[in-house]
């Protein structure tokens, strides 16, 4: 496993406002407030993947009613997770599940780097909030052909389905599956653009993570014990 | 007036595909053989303010009606668009009405350059393709509080607004519905990250911007 110290994608960073419109502090600023005011049982943090999908119908019809907050930014790497998490978006929350979605925006680093920053974003939601169970998603294909990045996607996730089950309360979830059709292709209905999910892409990714999501939420023989006292 | 040599944002110039996994050029290949399948009387081309379009129930309701394609990259400045229109994209087709939204993407650029950037589309358009009307949308304002990019943004749209004012066949539609409040502020629940449009942002570009077309559309059916 990756040392944070000599890891870059474990080391937390802001994304530097380049363009000149400050968006991504807004957005951070933004998350910060419904800290304060929202008390969710869901968190979902990490990049567009995360962010996109609340601008679908499937998050009114599937995921708001589990009271879920979506604190996904495009763009983001583990880093700028990382910085968001260490810098108010955990404050004053108590989320059941928190659902971390990033690192395919991490073309500076190996997919191993990769791997340790999500480990190092699980490791800092188990510390800060003791109560929460974690689902990693696993990083999904890209690009219409095969080509670097599909295997660096595939052999991050590899890292984390061994590297995760060692952490406490946390679970790698893959939703990958059916998106590399039979001739290696990825098909538009599914990705507009080879990486971003369309609402039918959204739609098969749901089902098992709703399930597992339902699953947790609805907990445990022991926790429903304890809830009865 | 800025000639191709020296003003970028006029000068055909692929994607480049930096990360790895050769995205630009695969949705502009698509793009090509899209143009030589379809029939489109309407075309939309420009960055992911078109291309995010094509996902919502919106274009469904609106567009597809009007028989429309939709060739919007995300990322793409007017560079971009203007070498994808070059190279096949408008190849067998002949659409009555070409929607152009891009410029928001043209960072380092002026609005003296941004503005030359889409004249040169509109002058291609009509080039390639000399019956039809190109309808320019203005660029959004963007970011949470006032900044110089939406400054830049209303420059470029007035300059555009000027160029094309002597144009016949092609004019500028501010598609902006008051996205800005009084304090200055952008709402997220328009701009979900004060730059790309939520459904309910859409909604209110898009119905104004599909009355204006039908009218354009029924225009064209009588020439």
């Amino acid at each position: 496993m990756s040392g944070d110290e000599m890891n870059p994608a474990a080391v937390a960073q802001a994304v530097e406002d380049i363009q000149g419109d400050d968006r991504w502090m807004s957005q951070h600023t933004r998350f910060v407030q419904e800290c304060k005011d929202a008390e969710p049982e869901v968190l979902f943090i990490g990049d567009s993947m995360v962010q996109l999908m609340q601008q679908y119908e499937i998050w009114r019809e599937l995921f708001s009613p589990l009271h879920a907050l979506n604190f996904g930014i495009g763009g983001d790497t583990t880093c700028n997770v990382l910085w968001r998490l260490q810098n108010g978006e955990l404050d004053n929350i108590g989320p059941k599940v928190t659902v971390v979605w990033v690192g395919t925006n991490n073309h500076e680093h190996s997919a191993e780097q990769v791997a340790g920053g999500i480990l190092a974003i699980a490791q800092l939601l188990t510390s800060r909030l003791p109560k929460t169970k974690v689902v990693v998603l696993g990083l999904l294909a890209r690009g219409e052909w095969p080509n670097p990045l599909r295997e660096k996607n595939v052999a991050v996730n590899s890292f984390l389905r061994s590297w995760l089950p060692r952490l406490g309360h946390t679970q790698f979830l893959d939703v990958g599956a059916g998106f590399v059709h039979s001739d290696e292709t990825i098909s538009t209905r599914d990705m507009f653009d080879f990486l971003h999910l369309t609402a039918a892409g959204y739609r098969a990714i749901a089902k098992p993570l709703i399930d597992l999501l339902l699953q947790i939420l609805e907990g445990t023989p022991e926790e429903k014990r304890a809830s009865l006292v | 007036m800025s000639s191709e040599d020296s003003n970028p944002a006029a000068t055909p110039t692929p994607g480049v595909d930096t990360q790895g996994d050769g995205r630009w050029m695969s949705l502009h290949n698509h793009f090509v053989s899209n143009s030589k399948d379809k029939e489109p009387d309407v075309l939309f081309v420009g960055d992911s303010l078109v291309q995010l379009l094509y996902q919502f129930e919106v274009w469904r309701d609106l567009f597809s009606p009007l028989h429309a394609l939709n060739f919007g990259v995300g990322g793409d400045a007017t560079q971009h668009v203007l070498w994808r229109l070059s190279n096949g994209e408008l190849g067998h087709i002949s659409p009555k009405v070409v929607v152009l939204w891009v410029g928001t993407n043209n960072h380092g650029h002026t609005a003296e350059q941004i503005c030359g950037g889409i004249m040169a589309i509109v002058q291609l358009i009509k080039d390639k393709l000399p019956k039809a009307y190109t309808l320019v949308l203005g660029v959004l304002p963007r970011g949470k509080m006032p900044n110089p990019l939406r400054e830049r943004n209303a420059q470029v749209n007035k300059l555009v607004q000027e160029a094309v004012s002597s144009l016949p066949h092609a004019s500028l539609l501010n598609v902006d519905p008051g996205f800005v409040h009084s304090d200055g502020s952008i709402s997220h629940q328009d701009l979900y990250d004060y730059l790309h449009l939520t459904p309910q942002g859409y909604q209110a570009v898009c119905q104004p911007l599909h009355a204006h077309l039908k009218g354009l559309l029924e225009k064209q059916a009588e020439n």
